[in-house]
Formats: C-alpha cells, sequence, structure tokens
C-alpha cells in the first residue's frame, strides 16, 4: 500500500470541518482522480499528505510511514519520496528550462553527474528536449506545466501529487499534459491528481473519489466525474 | 555537507549581495563605522594598558630627606633602606645635583632658576628602585617610618590616574560598542529579510522539492557572514593604516618629548584583525539568523 488515510479528520482553526473521518488506500502504481467542488477538501488533503499541516485525528501512511510521527527535519525526506505539480507551475522565472529541472536535484545535493545524466532523461520524458534552453516565459502554459511535472519527477519520486494541474490550461495543452502524466504513471509513479476537468476525468476512466464537504461521497475504480 | 553545497551557498549569497547593491553597501557601511569605533577604543585601551605597564615597571620611590643633615646621618639613612626587603637598588641624589638635573631638564627655559645657586630650595633625596613594583606601597610605608624623612613619594599617582582612564575608557567603549553592535545587527538583518522576500517563490519552491531547513538557510546565513566579513576587512585596513601613520608620525616630530611611545604596529595590528574579524563575522552571522528565525520558517 503506497498512500493509507485512516479516520483522519482536520478542523481549522476558524472551526471549519475541512475533512471528517476520512479512509482511503491508494496502492502502487495507481492512477486517482481526486474530485470535488471548491472548498470540499482537496487542497487539505494534498497538504496533509505533504506534512504541511498535520490532522487533528487519524494516521496517514505513506510508503509504510506515519507521517503525523514525522520529525520536523525528516519532512524533506518525506517530500522528496513525492513529486507535486500546481495549478500555477511555480518555476523560476529567471532559470531555463533545464535549469529548473536541475535546480530540484541540486537542492538534493545530487552530483553533477547525476544531474547532467538525468536531466535530459526527464525532459524527453514530457516531450521537451528541444526547450531545454529556453526561459519559462517563453513557453506556452502547457509546456511550462509539463516542466513542472519534470521538475516533479526528476528525483525519482514513488508518488506525484499533481493538483489541479490544468487548471489554467485551454483543453488543447491540457490533454498534452495529461498525456505526460499518464506516461509518467505507466513508468509506476502513484499519481493522484485533484481536478475540476470534468471531461478529462470521463476520459481517462481512472479511479475517481469524490469529496464533499469533507466527507468521501464516492469511490469508484473505473468512474467518471459523476454529477 | 558536501563542498559543492557551500559553493553553491557562496555563489548565491555573492549574487544576492549583488543584486540588493544598495542595502549590502549601507550594510557593509554600518558594519565597518560601528567596527572603526570599535577599533579606536581597542586601540586607545590597548594604548593606555602599554603605558601603564612601562611606566609600573619604572616605578622608583623618591625619598626627600630633611634639610641639613650630616654626610653620617645621611649613610646610616641609606644603610636602613637598602637593608628592607624588595629594595634592589638606592641612589643618592644631593641638592646640588637636583638642581642641576632639574635646570637642564628645562633646556631654553633654564634661566627661570638663575640665582638659585645660593638659596637651593630643593632637597637631598634618595631614588630607590624595587625588585617589583607591587611592593612600592609597603617600602614606601616602612621609609616613612624611619626619622629624618621629610617626604616619600612614588608614582602611585599617575599610575593609578592611568588606571582610572583605562576603566572609564571600557565601560565607555562597552556602551557605545554594544550599542554600535545592536545598530549594526539589525541593519544586516532588515538586508537579508529583503533578499529573503525577493527569493520568497523560489524558497517555496525548495520546500516542495524537499530542501533541507539549512539548504534553504544556506545562502542567507551566508550573505550575513560576507556582508559582517567585508565591513571589517574595509575598518581593518582604514584603522591599520590611520596608525601606521599615527605612530610614525608621533615618533618623527614628538621622539625623546614623550618618556613612553605608543604601542608598536605589529602588536597593535594582530589584535585589531583579530578582534575585528570576530566582531563582524558575529555581527554578520547574528544578523542573518534573526532575519532567518523570523521571515524564514521553512
Amino acid at each position: 500500500m503506497m498512500i493509507e488515510l485512516v479516520n483522519v479528520s482536520k478542523t481549522f482553526n476558524n472551526g471549519h470541518k475541512a475533512l471528517k473521518n476520512i479512509n482511503i488506500k491508494i496502492d502502487n502504481g495507481e492512477f486517482v482522480f481526486l474530485v470535488g467542488p471548491s472548498g470540499a477538501g482537496k487542497s487539505t488533503l494534498i497538504k496533509l499528505l505533504l506534512k504541511e499541516i498535520d490532522p487533528d485525528d487519524g494516521k496517514i501512511i505513506i510508503n509504510g510511514k506515519d507521517v503525523t510521527k514525522l520529525k520536523r527535519r525528516e519532512i524533506p525526506y518525506l517530500r522528496r519520496s513525492i513529486g507535486v505539480v500546481f495549478q500555477d507551475f511555480r518555476l523560476l522565472p529567471d532559470k531555463t528550462v533545464y535549469e529548473n529541472v536541475a535546480f530540484a536535484m541540486e537542492v538534493t545535493e545530487a552530483s553533477p553527474k547525476d544531474i547532467r545524466r538525468q536531466v535530459p532523461i526527464v525532459l524527453s520524458l514530457v516531450g521537451l528536449s528541444k526547450k531545454a534552453n529556453l526561459y519559462p516565459n517563453q513557453l506556452s502554459g502547457g509546456e511550462q506545466q509539463r516542466v513542472s511535472l519534470a521538475r516533479a519527477i526528476v528525483n525519482g519520486p514513488s508518488i506525484l501529487i499533481a493538483d489541479e494541474p490544468t487548471g489554467n490550461l485551454d483543453p488543447d495543452t491540457s490533454w498534452e499534459v495529461m498525456k505526460s502524466l499518464n506516461e509518467i504513471n505507466h513508468r509506476g509513479t502513484t499519481v493522484l491528481m485533484a481536478t475540476h476537468a470534468k471531461d478529462i476525468v470521463n476520459a481517462m476512466k481512472k479511479r475517481v473519489i469524490a469529496i464533499e464537504d469533507g466527507t468521501i461521497t464516492r469511490d469508484d475504480m473505473k468512474g467518471g466525474y459523476g454529477i | 555537507m558536501k563542498l559543492r553545497t557551500y559553493k553553491y551557498f557562496f555563489k548565491e549569497s555573492v549574487k544576492s549581495i549583488w543584486r540588493n547593491k544598495v542595502m549590502s553597501l549601507a550594510s557593509i557601511g554600518s558594519v565597518m563605522s560601528a567596527l572603526l569605533v570599535i577599533g579606536i577604543f581597542l586601540i586607545l585601551v590597548l594604548n593606555v594598558d602599554y603605558l601603564a605597564q612601562k611606566l609600573e615597571s619604572q616605578v622608583e620611590i623618591k625619598v626627600h630627606l630633611v634639610d641639613g643633615l650630616s654626610d653620617n646621618i645621611i649613610k646610616d639613612i641609606q644603610k636602613e633602606i637598602e637593608g628592607l626587603e624588595g629594595v634592589k637598588e638606592i641612589v643618592f641624589v644631593s641638592k646640588d645635583q637636583a638642581l642641576k638635573e632639574f635646570s637642564e631638564s628645562l633646556g631654553e627655559n633654564s634661566y627661570l632658576l638663575e640665582g638659585l645657586e645660593g638659596d637651593n630650595p630643593l632637597s637631598d633625596s634618595f631614588v630607590v628602585t624595587l625588585v617589583d613594583p607591587r611592593l612600592a606601597p609597603k617600602v614606601t610605608l616602612a621609609i616613612k617610618a624611619m626619622s629624618n624623612i621629610e617626604n616619600v613619594v612614588y608614582g602611585k599617582e599617575i599610575l593609578e590616574k592611568l588606571l582610572d582612564i583605562t576603566y572609564f575608557l571600557r565601560i565607555g567603549s562597552l556602551a557605545i560598542v554594544g550599542i554600535l553592535f545592536l545598530i549594526s545587527v539589525f541593519i544586516i538583518s532588515n538586508t537579508i529579510k529583503l533578499t529573503v522576500f525577493a527569493r520568497r517563490r523560489e524558497i517555496g519552491i525548495m520546500k516542495y522539492i524537499g530542501a533541507t531547513d539549512w539548504f534553504v538557510r544556506g545562502p542567507f546565513f551566508f550573505e550575513g557572514v560576507l556582508l559582517g566579513f567585508l565591513g571589517s576587512i574595509i575598518s581593518i585596513s582604514l584603522l591599520a593604516t590611520g596608525y601606521y601613520f599615527l605612530s610614525r608620525y608621533i615618533e618623527q616630530q614628538m621622539f625623546g618629548l614623550l618618556v613612553v611611545s605608543l604601542m608598536p604596529f605589529n602588536e597593535v595590528l594582530n589584535t585589531l584583525i583579530v578582534a575585528l574579524l570576530i566582531f563582524g563575522v558575529i555581527i554578520g552571522s547574528l544578523g542573518s539568523m534573526i532575519s532567518i528565525r523570523k521571515f524564514l520558517r521553512v
């Protein structure tokens, strides 16, 4: 079991109950959509997995470890095992595509040799080998998101979390990103993608977990977006 | 930690010092001026200490005798003083001799003493040197207890005054140094805050891709240390140059007029370099640590 949430609850200081007694199990190599209206608890769930926040109750087990019990200084190593991409790409504007991806390896103190070998591999995986020396503002939105995908997987994480990765993209470029995500999943990485994109969820025919008002309302192995 | 990580820290800190040129200059300038003042006080304290030490080693007791004693009585007194513990040497100075020396020490102005030969107001005296200057009060007391002694003096007053000056110098410099220290720490921490702010995007990304705390903080810490280091290098060169020319000037212009000279340049330089480098680096690292703690909760 890759990710397991057991009876997880989270109430924020303002009294808002973001998650109520959530139970989720995600296996190795699965591709899971996390759907639901804004404010339903998707972002809270992702923050819990990255240990940006801690739950009030319950256990969150990732790669066999209860992350709620991790010490502060162990958090970076948890995050190295989880790649993450966001709706707004979060690329560094003064670094080239290549440098943006290499940066993720530099902060883990990888050797320059490994960096020179690994970065071209992931750039070709997302189809951006030819744009390695361009800057983010010279790329389309879809291309920028694929750079951030490359950055997320360059350290070889076992899990990839995508928080509305197509939220800022038009349908065509969204599909470019989905193709890359699918490719990454086929290579064995577990993918968890929070999204509003109904047509993508319906077309991909993957497992769908729906959250509404802090509880899981549906968990279909080959489901569509639903209502 | 790997060597290339330090290289990365260094590169990033130089980059951001360059990017925030104005604030970096202001920080270096404030560290520099703080260290200049600290250095000036240090030089003063060192020199007063040096002077006190020199004087202390030259302590001699002057024993003035009652006027009109016979040679035999004077010899007896000399023997008695010689017998005291701690006395190294005793030299008799007759009143005529004393007048001559006095007149010589006045040089061109010796005419002031003309006509005094017949009615010498000075007295016969002994100059007593000691094995250890710390014995001076004890020996002085013992001599005072003897008969036919007019009075006994030693360089006590000057010494004590010097020690008083050192004391006030130390207290005063401590206060000023403390204030300047705090101001420079504050300015450095402000500069680092700007850097942290300019790079908050990058910091956020680093957190998500699993950078450890110290890896995120490293460049900022280095930046503070580097600013402090540069400030201290500049202040050291300024102070060293100034002191070099001052001591040379004093040596050339006032040679012979002063009993003791300034502390030698090399000795001052060594202390200055060590003290100011340590101060500068402490100011820099404190300033950056404050910013890191306040603005870089990673």
